[in-house]
Parts: C-alpha cells; sequence; structure tokens
C-alpha cells in the first residue's frame, strides 16, 4: 500500500472510531452485569466494578441497569436461549423464581473460594446464588416537620400526620412490608399464621395517608416536604439523607426492622463463566463489601469485611439492631404475597 | 394491475404480523398459562388464569371502574373541547391555523410533564387548593391521589385530539344553515340543537371513540395522580407484569383491554352507520 496524503490523513481519523473495538480486543473477556438502575448504580460502579475492572483489565465489564428484580428476570427468561446477561442481581424471592425456572448455575458453599467467608444467611435453601447485600426496613421522616425524631413505627399512625404520609402499597415489596412491620408492632404473632393484625392497623391508618403508589419514590416525597413521614429502605435513605442538606431523616425504630435480601446470580449459558465467577467472586470478597457498605451502608454479607464502625452504626448490622429484627422468610412470604396483597385492595386501598 | 396492487399490500402486511399480530397472539397464549406462586409460569395449558380472574369479583369492578371513569373522562374533554373546536372551526380563515397550532401545542410536551403540571396545580400546597384556603375554605378537598387528579388531568390531555377529531367532523357544518334557520325564526340555542350538533355528530364519535380509548389505555397519568386508590386495568398489568410477576394475569387483563377497545370500535360503526 502506498502511503499517499488521504490514507496520511485517513488514519488519525479513523483511529478514535476504531477505539471502543481495540479496547474490547484488549479487554479479551466480556461480561454484562445486570444490577438496579439510579442511584444504586451511581454508587456501584465506580466503588466495585471500577475496581473491578482495575483487577483484573482482561475482563470488560458492562453495567446494564434494571429497574427491578422483576424486569431483571422478565430479560433473562427472554434470554434463555442465547444469554446476553452474565451476572444478575435481585431480589431473593424474584431469584428463587428464576432458580426454580432453571435459569441461573447453582453456586453452593464451595463453588467458590469466598463462598467460605460469608455469613451463614447468605445461603438461601432453594435460590442458585448467595446474598450479595443486605437492606433493612427504615422509617423515613421530614426533619423540619417531625420533632423529635420518630422513634416507633406507631408515629405512622399519629393523627398529627394526616396527609403527610407516602407509602408505597402491596404488592410493592414496601407494602409487604410494611404488613409484617405492623403484624409485630400490634400484637399479631407469627406471619406465616395470619397477618390479619397488620391489615387492620393499616386500614385504620390508610384515610391519613397522602398516597399509596409515590413517584418516583417516597425519599422524594419527603425531600420535597410533600410528606412528613415515610417508609423505605436503609441504604438508599442514608444515601438520599446525606444528600438533602437536613431534609430527609432515617430511623430504625425501637421495635426493629426487616431484611431484605439482594442475591448474585450467575445466568446458565453464560459464555464467560470464568470471568462471571471472578466477577461475582469480587463482589463478595472483603474489598468490594468494604468500600460499598461504607458508600452506601447496605449490610455486608462477607464477615471478614472490616467495616468503619461509622458507616456500621448506619446499617442494621449491629449486635443490638441484630437482636430486634424480624426473621423473614421471604421465599415462604412470595406464596403469600398475593393473599396479602388482596387483602391490601379490599380493606386498605378502598378506605377514605 | 390488481396484482400489483395487492402485492404492495405486503410489507404492510408482513410487518404487521410479524410485529403486532404474532406478539399477540403470543399474549393472548401466555393468558392460557397457570401462573405459579412467586412469578412462575405453568408450562401445559389451562384455563385456570381465566377461571380465576371471572370468578374474582374484584377484577370485575376494576373492568367497570376503567369503563366509568374512562367515559367521565370522554364526556369532560368533549364538553370542554367542544367550544374550543366550533370557534376555531368559525374563526377568520386567517387567524383558524394559528388556533389549530394553539390546540395542539400541548401534544408537544410529554403527557408526564402535564400530569406533574397538574401535580403542581392541584397538589396539598398546590396552586388552587391554596387559593381555595385564602378564600376562606379551610380544609378543601384532596384535589390529587385521587379520581378527581385523574379525571382533570387526562381531560386536559386528551383534549387536543377530541378537538382534532371534531375540527375533522365539522366537515358537514355549512353557516347558510344556521343562517337560514335563524331567518325562520329558530333562537340560537334551537340552531344549535337542531342544526350544528346533528351536524357534527360525526365529529363526536370520533373524538370520544379516540379520547375513550386513549383513557383506558393511560398508564403514566393514573398512576402519578391516581396515589395507588384508582385502581385501573392498565395500572393493574403494569402491577401485575412488573411487580407481583404474574404475566399470566397480566396478558389476560391485556386481552380484555383488548375486547373492550373492540367493543368500542363496534358501538362506534354501528353509531356511524345509523347517524349517516
Amino acid at each position: 500500500m502506498t502511503p499517499t496524503r488521504r490514507r496520511l490523513l485517513a488514519a488519525p481519523l479513523a483511529l478514535p472510531l476504531a477505539a471502543p473495538f481495540i479496547r474490547r480486543a484488549v479487554a479479551a473477556r466480556s461480561i454484562t452485569f445486570a444490577a438496579y438502575s439510579g442511584i444504586f448504580q451511581e454508587n456501584y460502579e465506580p466503588a466495585v466494578v471500577e475496581a473491578f475492572r482495575r483487577a483484573h483489565p482482561d475482563i470488560e465489564v458492562t453495567y446494564y441497569p434494571i429497574a427491578n428484580s422483576a424486569q431483571a428476570l422478565g430479560l433473562v427468561r427472554a434470554q434463555k436461549a442465547a444469554p446476553q446477561i452474565d451476572v444478575v442481581m435481585m431480589d431473593v424471592s424474584v431469584a428463587k423464581t428464576g432458580t426454580d425456572e432453571g435459569l441461573f448455575e447453582p453456586l453452593p458453599k464451595g463453588s467458590l473460594p469466598v463462598l467460605d467467608e460469608l455469613t451463614p444467611k447468605a445461603f438461601i435453601e432453594g435460590v442458585a446464588g448467595p446474598a450479595v447485600l443486605f437492606d433493612n426496613y427504615v422509617l423515613l421522616y421530614s426533619p423540619p416537620q417531625v420533632k423529635p425524631a420518630p422513634t416507633s413505627w406507631k408515629a405512622l399512625w399519629d393523627p398529627a400526620y394526616d396527609g403527610k404520609i407516602a407509602v408505597q402499597a402491596a404488592p410493592d415489596i414496601v407494602g409487604i412490608a410494611l404488613t409484617l412491620i405492623a403484624n409485630k408492632v400490634f400484637g399479631g404473632g407469627d406471619y406465616h399464621q395470619s397477618v390479619a393484625a397488620g391489615i387492620d392497623a393499616i386500614a385504620q391508618m390508610a384515610p391519613r395517608v397522602l398516597t399509596w403508589d409515590p413517584k418516583p419514590d417516597a425519599y422524594t416525597f419527603l425531600i420535597d416536604g410533600t410528606a412528613a413521614l415515610g417508609v423505605g429502605w436503609n441504604a438508599r435513605g442514608q444515601t438520599y439523607a446525606r444528600q438533602s442538606q437536613g431534609k430527609l431523616g432515617v430511623a430504625i425504630p425501637d421495635e426493629g426492622s426487616l431484611f431484605q435480601i439482594n442475591t448474585i446470580n450467575l445466568v446458565k449459558g453464560s459464555r464467560e463463566t470464568d470471568a462471571a465467577k471472578a466477577f461475582i467472586s469480587y463482589a463478595l470478597g472483603t474489598a468490594a463489601q468494604k468500600a460499598f457498605t461504607e458508600r452506601m451502608f447496605y449490610g455486608p454479607v462477607n464477615t471478614k469485611a472490616e467495616i468503619s464502625p461509622e458507616a456500621l452504626a448506619r446499617t442494621a448490622a449491629t449486635p443490638e439492631r441484630l437482636s430486634r429484627m424480624l426473621d423473614v422468610d421471604w421465599i415462604a412470604i412470595s406464596k403469600m404475597r398475593d393473599a396479602i396483597t388482596d387483602q391490601w385492595r379490599r380493606k386498605i386501598l378502598r378506605a377514605r | 394491475m390488481r396484482r400489483t396492487a395487492l402485492l404492495l399490500l405486503v410489507p404492510a402486511l408482513a410487518v404487521n404480523l410479524l410485529v403486532f399480530l404474532w406478539p399477540m397472539l403470543n399474549l393472548a397464549a401466555l393468558s392460557f398459562r397457570d401462573a405459579l406462586p412467586g412469578g412462575g409460569i405453568g408450562t401445559v395449558l389451562s384455563l385456570g388464569t381465566w377461571r380465576d380472574l371471572l370468578a374474582d369479583g374484584y377484577y370485575w369492578s376494576l373492568l367497570l371502574n376503567s369503563v366509568v371513569v374512562s367515559l367521565i373522562i370522554t364526556l369532560a374533554a368533549l364538553f370542554c373541547g367542544y367550544p374550543i373546536a366550533l370557534f376555531v372551526h368559525r374563526a377568520p380563515a386567517r387567524w383558524r391555523n394559528l388556533l389549530m397550532v394553539a390546540c395542539i401545542a400541548p401534544l408537544l410536551v410529554s403527557a408526564v410533564v402535564r400530569t406533574y403540571g397538574w401535580l403542581v396545580i392541584l397538589g396539598d400546597r398546590g396552586l388552587l387548593p391554596s387559593l381555595l384556603r385564602a378564600l376562606g375554605w379551610v380544609r378543601p378537598p384532596r384535589l390529587v391521589f385521587n379520581e378527581i387528579g385523574v379525571v382533570v388531568a387526562l381531560t386536559e390531555i386528551l383534549m387536543p385530539y377530541m378537538i382534532l377529531s371534531l375540527l375533522a367532523g365539522f366537515g358537514r357544518l355549512n353557516p347558510v344553515l344556521e343562517e337560514a334557520a335563524a331567518s325562520l325564526g329558530a333562537r340560537p340555542f334551537t340552531v344549535f340543537r337542531r342544526i350544528v350538533l346533528p351536524l357534527s355528530v360525526p365529529g363526536i364519535l370520533l373524538g370520544c371513540l379516540l379520547a375513550f380509548v386513549l383513557a383506558v389505555s393511560s398508564f403514566i397519568t393514573p398512576s402519578l395522580l391516581g396515589g395507588g386508590r384508582v385502581p385501573l386495568l392498565a395500572t393493574e398489568i403494569y402491577d401485575q407484569a412488573i411487580v407481583s410477576l404474574n404475566w399470566p394475569v397480566a396478558a389476560a387483563l391485556s386481552v380484555i383491554v383488548l375486547a373492550v377497545f373492540g367493543v368500542a370500535l363496534t358501538l362506534y360503526g354501528r353509531l356511524s352507520r345509523a347517524e349517516a
């Protein structure tokens, strides 16, 4: 090929166009990781995914944001014949459905060295992948409107907050969790038997609720002052509270709370199983668990991760809080979900 | 020649078969599977989902609520849109295009933005409740997160479609007929009732069909302004598909929405023929 003026000019122009593919060629293996979008992605990507990329330059990770676990399951289902996603993070009850449908590769204890470092609670019977992050249910409040900070879930039943409560209704997991909490707080006993006490209590509160479907979410309703009380999850609550300049407060009430479990799963049929396992190992490892807990206050699953006391105090993973947690079997709850939702429709959402 | 004309239809037919009919058939087939606990889908064909759905009063109330709320919105859009459409139709030619653009302009803004706009106006600390409080109403009724908010916002959102349909149907309106009626002693209201209204029926039918179909299928506005208290078919389909993971029930409800559209179209066809 004779070097002509045109070719000499074309070469530097073509280089930027080809750059993405050149990078891909350097990263010999490429995996896609599906996990939650929004504030979760904003924090997980720099704390865990970027760190993994630095530790494994030969593996390219693409973060595929998903709105929720159900959407992730829908994607994995649709791609069953030719999976495009290699690793997926999702709620434990949705992961159980995916496992039952044979969408995930089982990762039992012993299949990866890092699994020996995890708390026994990270292994859930009937679910392919281990838990990767714990979160816990919290009472959200608006510090300018609620003084002093609430210490009991019963603040939600205080007539002073008429028209100032934002709660996501069942079938959303937030509404289901409120049913379990109300059932405990109002003396309902074992939720496996009945949640009638919880349903009746929420029905009493219902006329004072501003909205059962806060959009985009309850955190926003509290930060902009539309609501004074709400319920949500600790990690997001703490992160938004830190950014809100005193407009959002997060309380873990004295009666205790409950954990929500996020699992990490290897998709069956992944073309890069080894790379995917390397990523899962990293996400469960001490470095990633410490970095993400200290950044977004999810509860760690790795018992060897040395979390700073300040970060730990913002999670429910302290000994005294752990002792007050309601032990929830989310797999059993997923079977009760339709019945609980039905009660919400008949007794709660109709109350005016 | 005829063969060539048929051949020209092939691309459009193929696209419709591939991207509309085939997914619709798949959707219908999905409704004949059982929903397993925790979001699973049964593998064998079954009538279980339909049996449960039709036996549950909640879904009947959902259907009734969707139809009633959509009819209220359609009528409200008609009552608000009709005078505007008539005004635009009768405006001098040089103003007509400008007025039409003004009527259609809201469509340039996303329905989400307009819905949030209504949240600002009707919300507890919004313009209207603040005004009512300033006028001495201590506890004005809640205007959002219930049926009121959904009806008000959807009426405004669907009004451009109603106005466009009415304008399209006003073709038979002839000022000469109105003048003739007036010269024979008819009062303005009689002229409207006996001449203008009957001649604008095609536009009214078209506008009502369009607004009703769009109201039944609207999701964003009821979702943002209903506050979880306005159970409608579209929001229930979302909950079943995305939150409860019950795809068979979501598919069956989608088929029901299609059936509602079918009934609306049949009614429209019959009324149009009767009117013609």
